[in-house]
Parts: C-alpha cells; structure tokens; sequence
C-alpha cells in the first residue's frame, strides 16, 4: 500500500500566529466558542463536595469511629488534617497544569517517579477506591434495614438491603448514570444543612450545662501516646476523600489556574469546619468521658440525637441513606473510570478499555460489581458486622490506600519539578509538597504500626496485618508488571498514566491559555 | 419510516453514496432502520467533527500543522465544507485539532443530517419536538451501505484511503463493536495496519479524535 498525500500548501507564516502570540491578538469567534460551558469556582467546587458526601462520614464515619478507637480527638484531628491537605494541595495543584489525566494519583506518580512505580500507584488507587466503594454497603445495609422496619414495617436482613442498593448502583452504572449535578447539589445541600443544624443544637445544650473545648485541644491528638495519631489521621483523611478530585476538572475549567485551587482550598475549609464541628459537637452534647460509649450504644444516632427533634432526626436518617447510596454510585463511578483508564492504556487487559453501545464501558463497570457481589455475599454468610467489620473496616483500609498515594503523589511533585521548575515558586514545588510527603508518610507509618487500634480488634488479628499488607501485595505486583511492560512491551509503558491520552501520546496539555478563555 | 415516506423518496439506485466522510460516519453511528443514534451524542458529534476534518483533509481545504489546523489552498462547494474552512480562515490564530473538534462536535451532528437529508438519504422522523429533530434513513439497505463499504477497504489489498479511515474514525468514536459483528476476525489488527500508512494528518485528526472520546467516556458530566 502506499501512502497517499496530499496537496496541502500552508499560508505564509505571517498570517500563522503561535500560540503564545495569540493572547495579544483580538479574541475571535473560536476563542468564544472554547470559553462557553466553561465551569467557574461555585460549580468545581459543588461538584468537589458532592463526591465528598459529608453525610456519609458525619452519620457513619465518626461515630463508628469514635466507637471503634476509643479515641476522643477526632475533632482536632480534622482541623489538623485540613492544613496538612492545604500544604499537600499547593504542589498537586501547581503540576495539574502539566499533566493529562489529572485527578488520577497514578497519573502524577507516573510523571514524577516514573511509569514502574505508576502502574504500582494505579492498582493501589483501584484496591483503595474499591475498598471504599464496597464498604459503603455495609452501612447502607443495616441502616435501611432499621429505616424498613421502624417505618415500612418490612423485616428484612441487612444484605437483602445491601443487595437491592448494590443492584440498582450495577443497572445505573451499565446505563452510565451519574446522578446528575442538580440531583446531588439538593442532596448536599440538605444534608450539610442538617449537619449544621445537628451541631448547632448539640452545641447549644452541652453536657453538664458546659461547653468544653477539650475535644478540640491538640493535647488530645496523642491521648493515649503519639501513635494514635495515626489512627485519628487515617480516619479524618477518610472523610475528606474526594477533595482531590477538583483537577479532574481543570480542562474544563473557566481558568485552570485559579479555578481548580480555589475550588480545592475552599473544599478543604469547609469539609474541616463541618467535620470538626460535628464532631465536637458530638463529645460536648454526651460530655468528653462520655462520647465513646454514647457512640457504642447510638451508632449513626450520635448524629440523629443532637438537636432532640423528631422531624430533623427523621430527615438525617433518610439522607443519610440517599447520601451512602450516591457515595456508592460516585465511588463506583470512579472505579470503573479508572479501570478503564488502564484499559485504554493496555496497562490493564484491554477489554476493560472497551466501550459498547452508547460508549459504555460495560466491562470495567461489570467488573467492579462483580467484586462488590462476592464481598457482599461472604459478609452474609460469614455472619460478619455489616457496619465495623465491612463499613468502618473497609472504609479506614481505602482511607489508607488514599493516605499512601497522598504521600507518594508528594514525592512526585518533588521529582517532577526538580527536573523542571516550570516558573513554580519554590514553596510549591519543593518545601510544600516534602513538609506534606514526611507528614503524610510519618501517618501512614504510625497508623500501621497501630492498625488494630483503628480497627477496633487485639493486636494479633490476622485483620490488623491482612488489610494494610494487601496494599504492599499490589504494589509489589504493579512494580512486577511495570518492569514486564519497560521491557517486553515499551510501546504500551510509554503511554502508562496518560489516561484517555494514551492513543496520541501528547504527555502535556497544550500550553496553558489563560488569556484566552476570558 | 411509514412505506409512503419511502415512496416519496428517490429510487434505491440513486442512493450510492455521498462520497463524503462524515456522511457515511452519520449512518454507521445511527440504526438504519429508527434513525436512533449508536453512541453517546457527544462521541456522534465528536466522532463527525474528525470526519468532517479528515474530509477536507482529503480534499485539500485544510491541513494539519505542528497539530494545528490550517487552510489549505482549494475550496468546496458545498456549504458544509465551505462554512468550516470560512471559521479557519477567519481565525486570526491557528487552533490544535482537539480545539476545533469541541467547537465543531456541538453542531456538526445537525448539519451533516441536513446535508444527507438534502441528497435524499434521510428524512425528518415525525412527532416528539420536544426531543429536538431526529432523522429517519430513507432506505435501510443504503444506511448499511457505508458498513459494507469498510469491509471492502479494510480486505481491499491495494488500499482505500478513504475506506480506512472512515473505518478508524468509526472505531475511535466508539463503534468497533459494532462493526466487529460484521468484519472477519483479525480485521482489527489489519485496520491498524492500514490506517499506519494513511497520511499524517489524517493520523492525527484520528488519534485526536479517539483521544476526544475517550476523554468523553472519563469526564463526569455529560
């Protein structure tokens, strides 16, 4: 066959502007063109906050958790958390402007450490957001269990309840149905209004008649010795997950450069004052020594009980259920994407890259449910605790995988920018992002070394070893695979962590462009 | 389609193909019986607006430059075309591929029906104005045409540039396995040999349209 061409004789370079010297030129038509639908800060960072699901982590998470530690500095720990994040976020956001496939750790890890110890990054975030998808329906289960029988008079167990949910996140997920932006933006709205109200009325009538601060004291971060940091650590950074997903819009956003870091900070602050003030507000209604056998007993109705009203009791309940539900949809969502990221990039069996009818990627979304099925399954016949041994269990393990990839995502900012300033400030390409990597590597370590104070069970339970080692176990066989694609398949290794950039191999979006999308 | 709608409606024979890419993209990414289309709407519209380039590609309007677009020295007479190299030329900058199939992808879906409708292939499908105006093929052996067509580009052994690359393009929007119910096995792999050897540009206006709908299927909002 030979290769046909064609006439083509471009105008001279005068009239053929680069790039770069278009900001001066008067905008035209197309400049308008590419400006329209352009996402500004309220809407990244609605969306930012509704795959947070601050519900989910107010009703579920810090109860169980405070149950389940017997720690009481929760409170503080998310403010702490928050300003870690905050430094972390000033070098992810600074190299999001560089890469394709940004919001995808992996993405970072491959273009800072290199594309073996990305494809390792990429299964650790497939096990992490796994993990946290999954565990969603052992708490969607019992509590819908409780809602059907107090209210619908329908007696059913709980994995009958988790099964129905997990049924309905497979049909939606085959028709490609995200809950639409406007679904979700009254869902999270009605739940950080319920949560504000809870806390505010929880606060307003304290245990013994007086507000005590101590919850919020640093002092209480290391009550029980400095490594219960790292317990309290991994179960704040859970309830901020999601926050990191801001640069996933960047391409879509009205300025990249000042859109997606405003959206992220904002996210932080508010996620950190909610969370913290919830939870104080929590230990100051029962009283301090009070708080952890109040939860025990109350579980998700620590929450529910704070203002003592019937009717804001009953709205926080089946939001919360709504709010676990669009949790379970969003995490799978974000499962399947990145499944098919890595199928598109052969990293992982191309049919996972594959898309049917109406662009679907059938595949990677069967994939997950059928992971979620079998889990699912062998918590009912296990006879397992559906909210501690699945939610809170599951929940804390993808919080450590996420705490993992933080802190290996701030090494690659390092990396990246070491060989390449790129005009970024040495703040946020390099004090920054290494104050973040020993903070977060510092949490991870701790909170290993005490994985069974943050599970709740003794120290020799093969759960307190399991869970975390099986982060190591992917790694090692990512690290495996990235060697075998460098050296049997390098067209394919050049091409790990570009996402749906893998078919043209361009490593950079085109030079940023602030100018022109005013 | 009611019988008499097809009555109405120029005699099979007439009906042998446009020659236009874009068009013969339209009725593989549509069933040729309803009318409805086979992908999401935004990988038709991305999916058309790489054919629409590739199309003036072929015919020399338009070029690909350091990944830019730009005008080529000939013109089209029809308006389609004609209206697409007016908004590069009136550019006072050259934009990359992937610029111009996002503004292109929003209208072009519209307007190639227009023009299939203008040459007989399809007709307005009745009823429903709130769901915006779908197009119903004329003749459902003449919408299948361009299916047919790909299979003998991609056997053909003296290369069908044209062929081949309606067949990439029909693949990196999303249509592969539609196509792989009608191609022999292997012919996926005999495609990416061909579309190798295709022009540059043409390359080009194919991965980035790939890489387009592939960003389409990650991205969260419709």
């Amino acid at each position: 066959m030979t290769r046909p061409t064609y006439p083509i004789r471009l105008y001279p370079r005068s009239r053929l502007m680069s790039r770069t010297q278009a900001a001066t030129a008067r905008p035209g038509a197309m400049s308008r063109e590419l400006a329209r639908d352009r996402l500004g800060v309220p809407a990244v960072l609605f969306f930012v906050l509704a795959g947070v699901a601050p519900l989910t982590v107010a009703a579920g998470v810090i109860p169980i958790a405070y149950a389940t530690t017997g720690l009481t500095g929760i409170p503080a720990t998310f403010l702490v958390i928050a300003v870690i994040l905050a430094i972390f976020s000033a070098g992810y956001v600074a190299m999001t402007r560089y890469i394709r496939n940004a919001g995808a750790f992996y993405a970072f890890i491959s273009a800072g450490l290199g594309r073996v110890t990305g494809v390792a990054a990429a299964l650790v975030a497939l096990l992490a957001y796994s993990f946290l998808q999954i565990g969603l329906y052992g708490a969607f289960g019992p509590n819908a269990q409780a809602e059907a029988a107090a209210h619908l008079g329908v007696h059913a167990p709980w994995w009958a309840w988790a099964l129905g949910a997990w049924a309905l996140v497979a049909v939606l997920g085959l028709l490609r149905v995200d809950i639409t932006g406007k679904v979700l933006g009254v869902l999270l709205t009605c739940e950080l209004i319920v949560i504000v109200a809870q806390a505010a009325a929880g606060l307003a009538r304290p245990a013994g008649g007086h507000l005590s601060f101590a919850t919020l004291s640093p002092a209480d971060l290391t009550s029980v010795g400095f490594g219960t940091f790292g317990v309290l650590a991994v179960v704040a950074v859970l309830g901020f997950v999601g926050f990191e997903q801001a640069p996933v819009l960047a391409e879509e956003a009205k300025r990249p450069r000042r859109t997606v870091p405003a959206a992220t900070y904002t996210a932080l602050g508010m996620i950190a004052v909610v969370y913290a003030g919830v939870s104080w507000a929590m230990a100051a209604h029962n009283g301090t020594g009070h708080v952890v056998a109040a939860a025990g007993r109350l579980g998700p109705g620590l929450l529910f009980g704070l203002a003592g009203s019937a009717f804001l009791s009953q709205a926080a309940q089946w939001l919360f259920l709504t709010s676990l539900f669009a949790a379970a949809l969003a995490f799978h969502n974000a499962v399947w994407r990145y499944m098919f990221a890595l199928g598109r990039e052969n990293v992982l069996p191309a049919a996972l890259g594959r898309t049917g009818g109406n662009n679907i990627p059938k595949t990677a979304s069967l994939v997950q449910s059928a992971t979620a099925l079998a889990v699912i399954t062998a918590y009912a016949i296990g006879g397992w605790a559906p909210m501690e041994n699945l939610f809170f269990w599951f929940g804390t393990s993808g919080g450590l995988g996420i705490m993992i990839l933080l802190a290996a995502t701030s090494v690659a900012v390092i990396a990246f920018f070491a060989r390449d300033p790129r005009g970024e400030n040495p703040w946020r390409r390099l004090f920054a992002p290494a104050l973040a990597a020993l903070l977060l590597a510092g949490i991870v370590v701790l909170a290993v070394q005490h994985y069974a104070i943050l599970l709740g069970i003794a120290p020799g339970d093969p759960a307190a070893w399991a869970l975390p080692t099986s982060y190591a176990v992917v790694a090692a066989i990512g690290l495996g695979w990235g060697v075998v694609l460098k050296a049997r398949r390098p067209q394919v290794y050049a091409t790990v962590g570009l996402g749906a950039h893998a078919v043209t191999g361009q490593a950079a979006p085109a030079a940023p462009a602030e100018g022109e999308l005013r | 389609m009611t019988p008499k709608a097809r009555g109405q409606h120029a005699p099979a024979p007439r009906l042998a193909g446009t020659g236009q890419l874009a068009d013969d993209l339209y009725l593989i990414a549509h069933h040729e019986r309803t009318g409805k289309p086979l992908l999401a709407p935004r990988a038709v519209g991305l999916g058309l607006a790489g054919a629409l380039l590739a199309e003036l590609i072929m015919a020399g309007a338009i070029g690909i430059a350091v990944g830019t677009v730009a005008a080529g020295p000939f013109r089209s007479n029809d308006a389609l075309a004609a209206g697409v190299i007016g908004q590069v030329t009136a550019e006072p900058q050259r934009y990359p591929v992937q610029d111009w199939l996002t503004v292109l992808a929003r209208t072009v879906p519209q307007q190639v029906a227009g023009r299939l409708a203008e040459a007989g292939y399809l007709v307005p499908a009745s009823g429903r104005p709130w769901r915006g105006q779908r197009w119903v093929p004329v003749d459902a052996d003449c919408a299948f045409a361009p299916v047919t067509r790909i299979c003998s580009a991609i056997g053909s052994a003296r290369g069908d540039a044209q062929g081949v690359t309606l067949a990439a393009l029909a693949a990196a929007c999303g249509l592969g396995a539609r196509l792989a119910l009608y191609l022999p096995p292997g012919s996926r792999a005999r495609l990416d040999q061909a579309a190798a050897w295709l022009d540059p540009s043409l390359r080009e206006v194919i991965t980035q349209t790939q890489a387009a709908v592939d960003a389409a299927v990650l991205a969260h909002r419709a």
